[in-house]
């Protein structure tokens, strides 16, 4: 790995192999008439190999965002990258010429959206859909491209692919529709595979068919997840490691056991209780309060303060540690486990 | 506010929502969690328990009964001369009751009928056959006067707060929108600030009244709807998903939000939802559809602990859980298949095609919804209780 510096709070990296994937440090801006929105502020995390990687987040806190310029799909403009680096098996995308990066993320990063129906082409059929990844990158004929096509519908378990290779989208069910996106993903076997909310537009059923399906293939295949969700529940499920996201910054980081067991960021914490759990009824729940924040006027100092319980300010807070002018960087607390609060040592109660 | 018509309730409700009155805001601060903060203040109803929250009006008399409710919609072929050539059976009978005070929980995944239910209910829709019966009257017999009441007195929130307030009227228009028809709710004089104390019971600064939706995030959307609703006086409200566009931070301010007006006005909530926590969390009753009927019914505990009919199972089972303790250790029960086209429904019980424990009779004989000796109704031949939702280890 040619990569430069490591920042001394990175965290212990999961056995499993090596980081196949590194942001670092990451910046991505929408400067639009009405001002510059700060949708993405330095967003570090690393990816490794038969890695899941839940990114958490409301609305607008640049979970898509950050996916989105890994895949090198951010409208630009209004959209510019004004910082950072994105690490593909040792080398930086932004580096690399268009065409140079189209050559390194067709097979080797790939992505899965959360609305398939928008997402396909509803006048071609989705076999010539699929197949289109093997004559694009590996020129094969579009004979065989669609006998390849076949076998993938086979590999993400649609019924009689044989003699649904040359239907449309719309003749698809949502979940099926959702498995034609996986067939078209995994098509050249990636490595890293970005799942932006897969789940969220289907029924319970559904999504646990698609979950199962996903964790099949990165069994077989070894490819690392990145699966972008708003659903806690998800994300206990599937993930091995969790990077909690608001206001365009990663919050808190660990393993989902740890983080979920034991917030240390009160976002993470607040986000914990104001969800009701099928397991019990529970009482009141305890909401957030407040709305978040506007990308274009993210508040001074730590961006939670306005909604945070636990905020100090003025002479209430330790010197240096004033949350609504002191940015918190996100930094370890215990091994393993790291948070952007000045008071996460409270939070975990350590 | 005070000229509300409200039920007799107790001195605790009382002051359990002066507790929240704020808490609605978005500019509160009240909190506490039972996890991790024991420092904080905690206000009365958090502790993590079972037991029916303070204030709660106690279930009553029967207020609506749905009676063997269907709905279908003809398919026709031809664009000049339109022949029927079938039905979507979006609705194929329904039973349900709801009394005083109570919230019925509707479950059931895409296209299984429930909105059409909430259509019919505040009559949007006529039914095909059966019978929606308020206060002992069938309501597709209603006419004029009585049809006018039992509009104003079942409301609906609808799930798409972009869609469902109209873009050019003033946030004050859309609330006081209803007593244009319904003028003897709220004397002319004083309606607009009859409008202010709604904006502000629901947690919006009053002094948005001129404010236009756009202006208003998803939440604060939500919560003009619901003050639109609250403002006719209604008895019974309809909710047809209405936190499912919302950001899970800002979920848990509606749900609350509709649970403390419950218990001030006394209402009946139909609670329409796909999510299984929050239709846990909100219900005292829960009814879970498949493919226009209703295949199990029984209160939250019944359903979700004990639920007795496969499709419940299964759709418990799909419900991702929030504690890591607790991973790996339900029952995995995974669906084959997608559900049936409601124009083609399938013969006999309508899960069998997906159903791991049919036979032969099930595709001939339609299981009734009858207490199968599991203490509620199912809808299965062969119901049998079975935990799959592994109990909170907390």
């Amino acid at each position: 790995m040619t990569r430069p510096d490591l920042s001394p709070s990175a965290p212990a990296r999961p056995a499993a192999g090596n980081p196949l994937l590194e942001v670092d440090d990451l910046h991505v801006e929408f400067r639009t008439r009405s001002g510059v929105v700060h949708a993405v502020n330095g967003v570090s995390y690393s990816l490794s190999e038969g890695e899941t990687l839940a990114i958490l987040g409301e609305s607008g806190s640049g979970k898509s965002v950050s996916a989105q310029a890994i895949m090198g799909i951010l409208d630009t403009p209004p959209a510019v990258i004004a910082g950072g680096g994105i690490w593909f098996e040792g080398r930086d995308l932004l580096q690399q010429t268009p065409d140079e990066q189209r050559r390194v993320r067709g097979p080797g990063i790939s992505m899965i959206f959360q609305d398939a129906l928008s997402s396909l082409n509803p006048v071609y059929s989705v076999g010539y859909q699929i197949g289109e990844m093997f004559r694009a990158h590996r020129g094969t004929s579009k004979k065989e491209a669609r006998q390849r096509a076949v076998e993938l519908m086979d590999r993400v378990r649609i019924p009689a692919a044989a003699s649904r290779v040359d239907d449309y989208p719309h003749q698809f069910s949502g979940g099926m529709r959702q498995r034609v996106m996986i067939a078209m993903a995994i098509a050249l076997d990636p490595k890293v595979l970005i799942a932006d909310e897969p789940t969220t537009a289907l029924d319970v059923t559904v999504q646990a068919q698609v979950m199962d399906l996903l964790k099949d293939l990165q069994r077989d295949t070894g490819m690392g997840l990145v699966l972008i969700t708003h659903d806690l529940g998800v994300v206990n499920e599937v993930a091995d490691n969790v990077a909690v996201m608001y206001a365009g910054e990663i919050v808190e980081r660990g393993t989902v056991d740890d983080v979920f067991t034991d917030p240390a960021h009160p976002y993470t914490d607040g986000l914990m209780s104001s969800v009701p759990q099928v397991e019990a009824k529970g009482g009141r729940l305890q909401p957030i309060a407040g709305q978040p924040p506007n990308l274009a006027a993210i508040p001074s100092g730590c961006p939670f303060h306005p909604r945070c319980p636990r905020r100090r300010l003025g002479a209430a807070a330790a010197p240096g540690r004033e949350c609504a002018t002191d940015v918190p960087p996100l930094r370890l607390v215990v091994p393993g486990r790291e948070a952007a609060c000045h008071y996460s040592e409270e939070v975990l109660g350590v | 506010m005070s000229d509300h018509s409200v039920p007799a309730r107790g001195v605790a409700a009382g002051d359990e929502r002066a507790a929240h009155r704020g808490a609605a805001g978005s500019t509160s601060r009240s909190r506490g969690t039972d996890r991790t903060t024991p420092s904080e203040p905690t206000t009365g109803a958090t502790a993590a328990s079972a037991a029916p929250r303070p204030g709660k009006p106690v279930a009553g008399e029967t207020l609506l009964e749905i009676r063997d409710l269907q709905k279908y919609f003809p398919l026709t072929q031809g664009i000049v001369f339109k022949r029927t050539i079938g039905h979507v059976r979006a609705v194929d009978g329904v039973n349900l009751t709801m009394r005083r005070g109570e919230t019925v929980g509707l479950v059931g995944e895409s296209g299984c009928g429930k909105s059409t239910v909430s259509k019919l209910l505040v009559a949007l829709e006529k039914p095909t056959s059966g019978s929606i019966l308020y206060k002992g009257r069938d309501v597709a017999r209603m006419s004029g006067r009585a049809l006018k009441d039992y509009r104003r007195e079942v409301q609906i929130i609808f799930q798409d707060p972009y869609a469902s307030l109209n873009p050019r009227m003033t946030v004050g228009d859309i609330v006081a929108e209803g007593w244009a028809v319904h003028s003897d709710v709220a004397p002319k004089k004083g309606r607009l600030q009859r409008t202010q104390e709604l904006l502000d019971r629901v947690g919006l600064n009053p002094d948005y009244v001129n404010r236009y939706p756009h202006q208003f995030s998803g939440g604060q959307r939500q919560r003009i709807g619901i003050a639109r609703a609250l403002a006719l006086r209604p008895e019974v409200i309809v909710c047809d998903e209405p936190v499912s566009a919302l950001d899970v931070s800002v979920q848990a301010q509606v749900v609350n939000l509709l649970e403390d007006l419950q218990d001030e006005f006394g209402l009946s909530y139909l609670f329409i939802a796909h999510d299984l926590s929050v239709v846990r969390h909100i219900s005292d009753r829960v009814a879970v559809m498949y493919l226009g009927s209703i295949v199990e019914e029984g209160t939250d505990e019944q359903v979700y602990t004990s639920p007795s009919h496969p499709y419940t199972q299964a759709l418990l089972s799909s419900v991702p859980l929030h504690e890591p303790v607790l991973r790996g250790q339900k029952d995995r029960i995974l669906l084959q298949g997608d559900v049936p086209s409601p124009a083609n429904p399938p013969s006999g019980c309508r899960f069998r095609t997906r159903c791991w424990k049919a036979q032969d009779v099930c595709a001939e004989q339609a299981p009734a919804l009858v207490d199968r000796g599991q203490g509620h109704p199912s809808a299965c031949h062969f119901a049998e209780a079975r935990e799959v939702v592994p109990v909170d280890a907390e």
